[in-house]
């Protein structure tokens, strides 16, 4: 190698090694603005914990889906309306109808504007039903309203309707609400009939548990959630409460008694009420439906 | 996102020699650098969901917590997923009968730079609507949780930037070497 070429050579080592270091700043620049972003006070860990449930397990034959209704302690138990009515209840009808489960991917989120996209859809009530959510005692079950044997997999959104029953005992409400009202000595019996038709779209059950994943010859279930202390508020939040501050309370309807007695349905409840208790009743009534504490899209 | 002035430099020579376990009198310290995802919890109303029950699960095994712990006093949690678990991570948190769960594209799915929201920070409670209304986000009244998850979680991917300066550096050193090489000749 003659003097000329080592020393173009050597001219060309800048060059390698600034394309050296272009790449190592690529790689340096992408890794730096996740480390500044995570906190290491709350980094956690990954555990080495077994799977126990492996997708493949999940995604293989045939399983039952149940749907269940739940009313929740509210009531199952009674409670204090947000403005100290002790509410206890006898019936509580509900008439669900159009009720699907369905595997979603990517998993459907009510708050955004995207459209569910089922890969599987079950029908777990077809025409409409009525259950009764207070049924059995303090501790009783949610409500078993279906089961269907299903393909197994994790069904991820639940949609489903509540329409006015057509006979029985709610016939002409969707939602009716039977009990008993007690404040400072004084008993109302109340019976409302509430005609206002949902339908609702949600995601995923969110609770204790993780619910709707069938795997092959077992039992799985899905839950449509009624939040009750919506309508009539909770003494056991604060006043000022986001959801006590949306809740109509239970005087304004006790306002409505005759005698010891409240009967009233929507038409009544829109005549008597004042406008904006109203509007506050009808906002309660579509914010009830939920899965556990997860979101449901009012559609 | 918030980028450190001096981040990439370091980075880079950090490359460049080496990086070293740190040891003295028997002690090993080591570092590493991970990509992590962070979600942020919070109600509608802009209050952190502080110190909440956060669950998260795996794609391959939906039914069984992988990993739990509390948000911070900002509703902040942050986690690294196993890379070689691609698929939806989910997230559950939890607090005073109030929940939701997100869904974190990981690995294979996701795209190079994931944020992922479960509930639009603009949304109105229905307490004020009486006539629901398709641009109504979701019905409640209650307030209601939202999770936002961010993460720089790119796998093996990288950023259409350093993309763009890996192509430009190999591409200067084919011309580099073209050049050396026809100079050379002449």
């Amino acid at each position: 190698m003659t003097d000329s070429a080592m020393s173009s050579q050597s001219k060309r080592w800048p060059q390698f090694a600034a394309m050296l270091l272009m790449t190592a700043l690529a790689v340096g620049c992408n890794t730096s603005e996740v480390a500044e972003e995570a906190d290491p006070d709350v980094e956690n860990a990954p555990p080495e914990t077994e799977a126990a449930t492996t997708t493949d397990e999940v995604e293989t034959g045939t399983g039952t889906l149940q749907l269940v209704a739940n009313g929740e302690d509210f009531v199952r138990q009674g409670f204090t309306t947000k403005d100290g009515w002790d509410i206890t209840f006898d019936r509580v009808l509900v008439t669900l109808a159009n009720v699907e489960a369905h595997q979603t991917e990517p998993p459907y989120d009510p708050d955004s504007d995207d459209e569910l996209q089922a890969i599987e859809t079950i029908t777990l009530v077809a025409a409409p039903e009525t259950i009764d959510l207070a049924a059995g005692d303090a501790e009783a079950e949610p409500i078993l309203v279906s089961e269907e044997d299903v393909p197994g997999g994790q069904y991820n959104a639940l949609s489903w309707d509540v329409v006015v029953a057509e006979s029985g005992e709610a016939e002409g409400a969707a939602i009716a609400l039977f009990g008993q009202a007690s404040k400072d000595g004084r008993t109302l019996d109340f019976a409302l009939r509430l005609d206002e038709p949902l339908s609702y779209t949600c995601g995923e059950f969110v609770g204790d548990e993780r619910k709707g994943i069938v795997k092959a010859d077992a039992n799985a279930n899905v839950e449509a959630t009624l939040h009750f202390d919506h309508i009539f508020g909770d003494a056991e939040l604060a006043a000022d409460d986001e959801l006590n501050a949306g809740a109509l309370g239970f005087e304004p309807l006790a306002a409505l008694a005759e005698g010891d007695t409240v009967e009233a349905d929507s038409a009544r409840l829109a005549a008597e009420l004042d406008a904006a208790a109203y509007e506050q009743l009808t906002a309660a009534i579509a914010s009830l439906g939920h899965v556990g504490e997860g979101h449901c899209k009012l559609n | 996102m918030k980028r450190s002035r001096f981040g990439c430099p370091w980075l880079a020579l950090l490359l460049l020699s080496g990086a070293l376990p740190a040891q003295a009198h028997g002690s090993n310290v080591q570092f590493r650098t991970t990509e992590a995802i962070e979600i942020q919890a919070q109600f509608d109303s802009g209050t952190p969901m502080s110190e909440a029950q956060v669950t998260v699960y795996a794609p391959d095994d939906p039914a069984t917590p992988w990993l739990q712990g509390i948000t911070d006093e900002r509703g902040h949690f942050t986690f690294t997923p196993d890379p070689a678990r691609a698929g939806n991570w989910e997230v559950k948190v939890r607090q005073a009968g109030h929940g939701d769960i997100i869904s974190v594209p990981v690995g294979e799915l996701a795209s190079e730079t994931v944020i992922a929201q479960t509930h639009a920070a603009d949304s109105t409670s229905a307490a004020t609507t009486a006539e629901p209304t398709d641009s109504t986000p979701a019905a409640t009244t209650a307030e209601q949780p939202a999770l936002i998850a961010r993460a720089d979680w790119s796998g093996s991917a990288y950023t259409p930037l350093q993309k763009w300066l890996m192509a430009a550096s190999g591409l200067w050193g084919f011309i580099g070497t073209a050049l050396f090489f026809t100079r050379r000749k002449g």
